[in-house]
């Protein structure tokens, strides 16, 4: 179990996290999800104990990782977001110097070594010096140091960066099948990714938490309203004026021409139910309709939605210090 | 801590390195040798190894900067500080690892030196104390140019850069009391007894006449001890301020 509280990162004067508090069940797969420059990297270094924070508290199993890091790091599996692999080295002596100052005893390094090089698919490049080894393995190569000791906590920053299509999939069923006895934390800007193994989503934006839900909770609350897509025949202004004269009918979002007095509306319902008033109100007007389908918002456009909208200010105070970061304010002022 | 020491010992070893260092260390050293024994003069046939050696760690200047230069530098550059700096060892482990894997690639580049004394034993007499305290006045410089190179490293993530700002601190130690002589001081008499404390040569040089003096060894060991902690200071700080 891992307990995030009000963790705050200052570089200098820029805030990079701010405020952000979560928990991680055990066994739980927590996605990470934030545009570039977010604060995701920011945050996991913080949880590795990597970076000091400038306040707030991560537990880690209970174990404060800034008042006890050396037992809370043993808990954790870290794998950056560039991999910590020495190019020097071959693959399998890196894994033991891993195993060796993570302390797993002597005797167990070789069964240990053996046994992530065996998961990540990587035992037939052990004697190969990892400069030669491509991108992706160098990204399982690190994956495969992360599982060393095996660590109750995964944190994984974009593990399948840099893979090819084939071992996304597999890297993927790996993590899936590693949730049995590890708790992990993933970030990644792929949104499908996110969609298909994580139980849980946290979206960051600007430092700041944007949710922490479920995807389906997320889906199904920000999805504001039903989108109907119906290609009717008939001159375009009359039907549309019945469209949007229509009880429920919250707004037509676009209109485009498919053949000559044929289009398609895209409107935006309350529910389903007023596709069906929609429809018969259409006919009974003699407009024959063609086509019609409907759609949810998805992750991707909640993504958007989420980060696009500008932070929140809590007070004066931090309106006048971006006022006095941000050079266009001042260009005003002269 | 012993994976990483070993871990780093082998990093030179591996590469051309250590090998390119410790040869041309021996060339230099070599070149001072014949450059002594073609100096002899007069009936009695002798020159001395601490002289040789005092010639000698004028080339520590760029020779140890070369060891120490990657060692934290590189490690930020490749981004496998965040392994060291995640796993359990503490940044006190790591610093003692990686200070003792260079040591002990420095006090290689030492032992093979001891071939000199041999091939003098074998043709005549090298006087015993001098050469014993010689050799451990220039081990424990260079252990202090070693941790001055590695405190420069931990300040930037280009070991080019740790190299020059080493070499600087080395030169800067070295010629300490060069400096302290220098007509700039000799209307300052206190200032310049202050920066006497910090003078390397004359230290070394009384090891070299075989005189083992207790203060000597305590200013060497404290030197070396203080940039280690400064080093150990430089990384914390680093983590708390990086952008």
């Amino acid at each position: 179990m891992i307990e995030i509280r009000n963790l705050t990162k200052f570089y200098g004067h820029n805030a990079a996290v701010k405020n952000v508090s979560f928990n991680v069940n055990d066994n739980e797969i927590l996605g990470f999800l934030g545009p570039n420059g977010a604060g995701k990297s920011s945050t996991m270094n913080i949880i590795t104990g990597y970076l000091p924070s400038t306040s707030g508290t991560v537990l880690i199993n209970g174990v404060d990782i800034a008042e006890n890091p050396a037992a809370a790091k043993k808990q954790i599996g870290y794998l950056p977001e560039i991999p910590p692999v020495y190019q020097d080295m071959k693959v399998k002596e890196y894994l033991k110097f891993a195993a060796g100052i993570k302390g797993i005893k002597k005797r167990d390094r070789n069964a240990q070594v053996e046994d992530v090089m065996d998961k990540l698919k990587i035992k037939d490049m052990e004697k190969r010096l990892i400069r030669n080894l491509s991108k992706g393995y160098k990204q399982r190569v690190g994956f495969a140091q992360a599982l060393l000791g095996n660590p109750p906590i995964l944190i994984l920053d974009e593990p399948t960066v840099g893979l090819d299509p084939a071992q996304v999939i597999e890297v993927r069923n790996l993590i899936t099948s590693l949730k049995k006895n590890h708790t992990i934390i993933l970030s990644s800007h792929i949104l499908q990714e996110i969609q298909a193994i994580c139980d849980k989503v946290v979206i960051i934006s600007h430092g700041e938490i944007r949710a922490i839900d479920t995807i389906k909770n997320l889906e199904d609350s920000m999805g504001e309203g039903i989108v109907l897509h119906l290609t009717a025949d008939g001159p375009r202004e009359a039907v549309s004026y019945l469209i949007e004269n229509t009880s429920g009918v919250l707004k037509i979002e676009d209109i485009t021409y498919v053949k000559s007095n044929c289009y398609t509306y895209h409107i935006k319902i309350d529910n389903e139910d007023v596709k069906k008033e929609l429809m018969s109100s259409l006919i009974k007007n003699d407009f024959e309709i063609s086509d019609v389908s409907s759609s949810k918002p998805s992750l991707e456009e909640v993504f958007v939605r989420l980060t696009s909208k500008p932070a929140a200010k809590k007070s004066l105070n931090e309106l006048l210090e971006e006022m006095d970061n941000n050079p266009d304010f001042n260009e005003e002022e002269r | 801590m012993f994976s990483l020491y070993k871990k780093e010992l082998q990093s030179y070893y591996y590469s051309p390195f250590a090998y390119v260092i410790a040869a041309l260390f021996l060339v230099l050293f070599s070149f001072e040798f014949i450059n002594g024994i073609s100096n002899m003069e007069g009936t009695m046939y002798k020159f001395s190894f601490p002289n040789i050696f005092h010639n000698n760690f004028f080339f520590f200047i760029f020779l140890i900067p070369a060891l120490t230069m990657r060692t934290f530098a590189d490690e930020r550059k490749t981004g496998t500080e965040v392994l060291l700096m995640t796993s359990p060892l503490n940044v006190f482990q790591i610093v003692i690892a990686k200070f003792l894997a260079v040591s002990t690639v420095f006090l290689m580049m030492i032992v093979l030196t001891l071939f000199f004394p041999m091939i003098t034993l074998a043709a005549g007499e090298v006087v015993w104390s001098s050469l014993i305290c010689g050799y451990l006045g220039f081990f424990l410089w260079g252990l202090v140019c070693i941790a001055v190179g590695m405190l420069m490293s931990s300040f930037t993530d280009s070991p080019i850069i740790a190299g020059i700002l080493g070499e600087g601190a080395v030169v800067l130690l070295i010629f300490i009391d060069n400096f302290k002589d220098s007509a700039l001081f000799d209307n300052l008499p206190k200032a310049a007894k202050v920066i006497g404390w910090f003078s390397t040569q004359s230290r070394f040089v009384s090891f070299s006449q075989g005189i083992f003096k207790l203060s000597d060894l305590v200013f060497f060991i404290t030197a070396t001890v203080l940039f280690l902690g400064w080093n150990i200071i430089s990384i914390e700080k680093r983590r708390w301020s990086r952008g």
